[in-house]
């Protein structure tokens, strides 16, 4: 036991030394060091042709990026207003009820994503007619329903597991502390889930931002749009390379803090 | 009888307000079943190269040698955090130009095996994790006994660790399988002739996109049945007494 006492001195001393740590980590070494090549470029104007052109491109990619951001955002709010919703019919004591959540989640945890936005942008309408007014249905909006129901069902899963994940032995405990069954719900059971769903949804947010870059393939102007047409305009093989690397680092950039984050979530789950 | 059988199938659907009058026209209908044809062959390719790909990184991620498995550890991150298009861009617009202009014209890589290769090492990531897990679940005293009999290195990976990791990992393998059936989907993004693809082609002719994308759900939906299927029927004929629940 003398150990367990001598363990967290030595470790506090490592993390006294957090900021090297830090730097130590080899991606964000190569982003300074990237950041560092270009600044050097930048300072004696001899950057590569290519180079040029890419920061020449830089803010188109950045508002394509911005479109895949605002499309896994607003899929994900669906998604999980939606998914909470069936994920709580799905443990009502109605048979009928629970088979139709059932079959729901089956169908579009199980159905191929590209296919659902293609579902999804064809079949709908271009505008809506609400009143006497056309509203226009742009096609990031229907990307976004598309991106929506895989994750809605999978929402529902990830609630479905994390209520039945709570002991019942914890109702039947605040019953008899005479709490109402509402009550069990919002101030005992819902705080334990929240924090128990939280890596497997931010997970879920990777997955579903990973698959916006699906949008392209029907039109809308999104990072690999962007990427594509940038390609085919300046028609550089160095060019080319470039700018779909950049495309696949500034997708890496954006979903590897969130999965090192679930990661440490889940790490710290672990202790309960 | 093929035909009336077809002429039955489109008018049961008419009053449902489902056009499925392609099925009649020869060039259309034969079109549509060699989409289906390649996606089946899709998923009996990719399967087994994922599967040999996961058992690769697994056996590099977990050999001890650093100057192995950092590099493998980076390739895993990296894959696990970008999307699956475009990786398969960068492999199929960037990789096969570069071996076109190499060669001259005329790259021996196929789109279709582009997709087999990016869609396999994207699973293979997948399942060495699932792979590591049961490798580390493998348990000491075990390895202990293996190593006191002379086993190699290498005979206690292929004869202790991966028999005993394939039956805890499998669970997570079927369930990565299922998720490669339904990714070949993106075969169509580079013109590969599957199921989505021929499908487009069709309705972009036809407008009859609900009806198309009813038969696709419904033949993914057939392909990931038949995969969880083997799955439960491996788990059960793997089954040791006591080990891997």
């Amino acid at each position: 036991m003398a150990n367990d006492l001598v363990l967290p001195t030595r470790r506090s001393g490592a993390t006294r030394l957090w900021l090297p740590a830090v730097l130590r980590d080899p991606w964000l070494a190569l982003l300074l060091a990237l950041a560092a090549l270009n600044l050097a470029w930048a300072a004696t104007g001899t950057a590569p042709a290519a180079v040029q052109a890419l920061w020449h491109w830089w803010p188109a990619l950045l508002r394509g990026l911005a479109m895949n951001i605002q499309i896994s955002v607003l899929a994900m709010a669906l998604g999980t207003l939606a998914g909470l919703v069936v994920g709580a019919v799905s443990l009502s004591p109605s048979p009928l009820l629970r088979r139709l959540t059932r079959a729901y989640v089956l169908l579009f945890r199980n159905a191929p994503i590209l296919v659902l936005v293609y579902f999804t942008t064809y079949v709908f309408p271009f505008e809506l007619a609400l009143g006497g007014w056309r509203l226009p249905f742009p096609d990031w909006l229907k990307v976004v329903i598309g991106l929506g129901l895989p994750a809605s069902a999978n929402v529902a899963e990830i609630f479905r597991g994390a209520i039945q994940s709570i002991p019942s032995a914890q109702w039947e405990a605040a019953q008899s502390l005479a709490f109402r069954r509402a009550q069990i719900f919002r101030m005992i059971v819902l705080p334990q889930c929240l924090r128990r769903m939280l890596p497997s949804w931010m997970n879920l947010y990777a997955s579903i931002t990973m698959s916006t870059s699906l949008a392209s393939l029907v039109g809308v102007h999104d990072l690999v749009d962007a990427a594509t047409v940038a390609s085919n305009t300046v028609s550089r093989t160095d060019f080319t390379i470039l700018v779909y690397f950049t495309l696949l680092a500034l997708f890496f950039a954006y979903c590897y803090p969130i999965a090192r984050w679930t990661r440490y979530l889940e790490r710290r789950h672990e202790h309960y | 009888m093929f035909e009336s059988a077809l002429q039955a199938w489109v008018g049961f659907f008419k009053p449902l307000g489902l056009n499925y009058g392609f099925v009649l026209d020869a060039g259309e209908l034969s079109a549509f079943g060699r989409g289906l044809w390649v996606t089946l062959q899709l998923c009996a390719w990719t399967i087994p190269v994922s599967l040999l790909f996961g058992v690769l990184i697994a056996a590099g991620l977990t050999s001890g040698r650093a100057w192995l498995a950092r590099p493998l550890q980076a390739f895993v991150e990296v894959t696990r955090n970008t999307p699956t298009l475009v990786q398969l861009y960068c492999a199929f617009l960037v990789l096969n130009m570069l071996i076109t202009q190499k060669l001259g014209g005329g790259s021996p890589i196929a789109p279709f095996a582009w997709v087999v290769i990016v869609v396999a090492l994207h699973k293979g990531v997948f399942h060495a994790e699932a792979l590591r897990a049961g490798i580390e679940a493998v348990p000491e005293v075990t390895m202990e006994a293996a190593r006191s009999l002379a086993f190699s290195r290498r005979q206690i990976l292929t004869q202790v660790q991966l028999p005993l990791a394939v039956r805890f990992a499998l669970p997570a393998l079927v369930n990565n399988l299922v998720d490669l059936v339904k990714m070949t989907a993106i075969a169509s993004a580079i013109a590969v002739g599957d199921v989505t693809y021929e499908s487009i082609m069709i309705w972009s002719y036809r407008d009859n996109v609900l009806e198309l994308l009813l038969l696709i759900l419904m033949y993914f939906g057939l392909l990931t049945w038949l995969v969880g299927l083997v799955g439960k029927w491996l788990e059960e004929r793997l089954r040791m007494p006591g080990y891997g629940q």
